[in-house]
């Protein structure tokens, strides 16, 4: 085909929307990933640089290059690790890590527990009340977290003060609270698990004489673990994250990562280059996890909330 | 041991207990089996979502204030005055609650119309076919994967007036004049809007990507037989076909931000400015550095209403126009 006046020719067409998708792919991968860029590279830079009036997109010149091509070496002068010494000094925040880790993980476990038996009991089984039990399950996600804050603050304050258990600020306190809040999730996400396992492989294991709840955990559970491995991730993360609950239920001895890192800005001094330093050891093993589950992770999110 | 377990079974059995459970004694063996299995998640979600809902309606009828946090049962029953005193726009409390309830509706739909816009072309990149795809589009989730704590912090990093790159870079490329003010004042609403589009924008994609990929490839094939080029076959297949998905999007990207406290609550502070107040951390605020239950529970549930008002309201639409779409 010849082209005629301003008419571009098919090919020509094709290779400026490919330009374009690729021009708007990098644009999104720069939006998506210079934060995280912004972090790794402030956890290396000194008090100064960080504070500076015109904060340098690179950690050295442009001219500089070359050089640490040649001999990588050089970064490790141009890299501050200071930042990953004081840290662990100037707050706690190795408590704080371990505080995040005991109570993420117990809800972890708890949730996985009890959503593996909620799940597989909406996959694979019919029974009157199922729809509204889903709905409730749903329901949950639509509530704002005040409203069962302040009666439970208040309620846990009285029980506390009664009976003389202790629930404000302490691990099994908070922890009970995490896992109820991510059972919903969980039941959901391991439900498309339990849905993609065949039911003949559970009456397989019938046959040869397995009980309901044998078959459940010598089969299914097996076959089920990537979409386990991915809604513990999931829940761990919920848990990590939280703060709302988090700030009135655990503070001193178990106050959780997501609330002591924010001491380190204070009303006068802002330890940006520490907040950093500590924010990327928190990511990195996150990230890294995602990047090895990432497929069984992507597809029960997918299922759990486009699959209503 | 064996023995008194058969013992107290047998007792147990004496007891009849299936007779004062007309329902229970109707399902079959498996349906029973099946509510054993969601016996613990029950019983969880009764004590922690059910009760301290029913307490919280309950507590915004009384007046509950720093003298009863431990005895709330001897707070004095209040009828309706609770409600009075937060809704009533000419008080300082009622105004600044009806100021955050304007602040979360621009709180949500802003971050709606960004996330979506974000999602929908990053959805529609993913959907061509080049090479490095899947790097691609692990690398696009990033941003949601990464501890959310941990983002909003680096966006606060970012966000600083004098030694925030945010500012740096406008002014470099000659957007802003000056360094201007972020987290403080009236563009702290915009601030919170941006931050939070950055973390919900993958989860948006990812849902659009997953409605783009089950739309059948025959309707595409019969539209280039007609002739269509990729904009009619965007704007007559794709758009209409992902309907169903953008729907369950704009549900649950409104809801969750409207009850979304962990962004604004990190990126601004515990005590934000006053553009950046939205509902959900007023009540915090309120109930908690005053000690007024009674009246943030009141708040509560009319954060609560306004919520699944909408939820409701976005339900029956989308009810009816499936209902309508069937009748055609």
């Amino acid at each position: 085909m010849i082209p005629t006046g301003l008419q571009l020719s098919s090919s020509a067409t094709e290779r400026l929307f490919d330009l374009l998708t690729k021009g708007v792919l990098g644009t999104l991968l720069l939006f998506a990933l210079f934060p995280i860029y912004w972090m790794v590279i402030s956890s290396f830079r000194t008090r100064t640089e960080i504070t500076a009036a015109d904060p340098q997109l690179l950690p050295f010149e442009l001219a500089e290059i070359p050089a640490i091509v040649q001999d990588p070496v050089l970064l490790a002068e141009i890299l501050h690790y200071e930042n990953y010494v004081t840290m662990w000094g100037r707050f706690p925040v190795l408590d704080y890590f371990i505080n995040s880790l005991i109570i993420a993980s117990t809800t972890t476990v708890f949730a996985l527990i009890v959503g593996c038996l909620g799940g597989y009991a909406f996959s694979k089984y019919r029974f009157p009340g199922k729809g509204a039990v889903g709905g409730a399950l749903l329901g949950t996600q639509m509530i704002p977290g005040i409203l069962i804050l302040i009666p439970m603050f208040l309620l846990f304050v009285w029980i506390q003060d009664t009976f003389a258990i202790p629930l404000v600020d302490t691990y099994h306190g908070i922890i009970f609270v995490y896992t109820t809040f991510t059972i919903p999730v969980a039941i959901w996400m391991l439900r498309g698990f339990f849905d993609t396992i065949p039911d003949s492989v559970e009456e397989a294991a019938r046959v040869d004489g397995c009980s309901r709840i044998q078959a459940l955990v010598r089969v299914v559970l097996p076959m089920a673990a990537p979409g386990i491995a991915a809604t513990g991730m999931f829940v761990f993360l919920v848990a990590f994250n939280e703060v709302l609950f988090a700030s009135i239920l655990a503070s001193g001895d178990v106050t959780p990562f997501a609330i002591g890192i924010q001491s380190f800005e204070t009303q006068t001094t802002a330890y940006w280059g520490e907040m950093m330093a500590a924010s990327t050891v928190a990511t990195a093993p996150v990230l890294l996890l995602f990047v090895l589950f990432q497929k069984p992770i992507v597809e029960g999110l997918t299922e759990g909330s486009v699959k209503q | 041991m064996v023995r008194t377990t058969r013992q107290f079974r047998s007792r147990l059995a004496d007891l009849h207990l299936g007779s004062y459970l007309p329902l229970y004694n109707r399902l079959t063996e498996q349906q029973r089996f099946a509510y054993k299995l969601l016996a613990p998640g029950l019983a969880m979600m009764f004590l922690i979502h059910f009760i301290p809902i029913i307490w919280g309606t309950l507590i915004s009828f009384l007046g509950v204030d720093s003298s009863y946090i431990y005895r709330w049962h001897a707070a004095p029953f209040v009828a309706l005055e609770n409600y009075q005193y937060v809704l009533d726009p000419r008080t300082v409390v009622g105004g600044r609650f009806w100021f955050s309830v304007r602040q979360t509706v621009i709180f949500a739909v802003g971050t709606l119309v960004v996330t979506y816009v974000l999602g929908l072309t990053a959805a529609l990149v993913l959907n061509q076919k080049f090479k490095g795809r899947f790097v691609a589009r692990t690398l696009l989730l990033l941003p949601w994967v990464a501890p959310v704590v941990v983002t909003l912090l680096i966006w606060r990093m970012m966000f600083q007036q004098q030694s925030g790159i945010i500012n740096n870079i406008l002014m470099s490329i000659g957007v802003i004049n000056e360094p201007i003010y972020w987290l403080i004042g009236d563009n702290a609403i915009w601030t919170l809007v941006l931050t939070h589009s950055w973390t919900q924008f993958p989860l948006v994609m990812i849902m659009l990507y997953a409605g783009l990929q089950s739309i059948p490839e025959q309707l595409y094939e019969a539209a280039a037989i007609d002739g269509a080029g990729r904009w009619e076959k965007f704007r007559h297949i794709t758009f209409p076909q992902l309907k169903p998905v953008s729907a369950v999007v704009v549900l649950l990207v409104m809801l969750w931000t409207m009850i979304n406290f962990t962004a604004p609550y990190v990126l601004l502070g515990a005590q934000p400015p006053r553009a950046g107040q939205v509902s959900i951390l007023y009540i915090y605020d309120f109930a908690f550095s005053n000690f007024q239950f009674g009246r943030g529970a009141a708040m509560s549930v009319v954060l609560f209403a306004i919520a699944m008002t909408m939820a409701l309201a976005y339900y029956k639409y989308l009810f009816d126009e499936d209902f309508t779409e069937g009748d055609q």
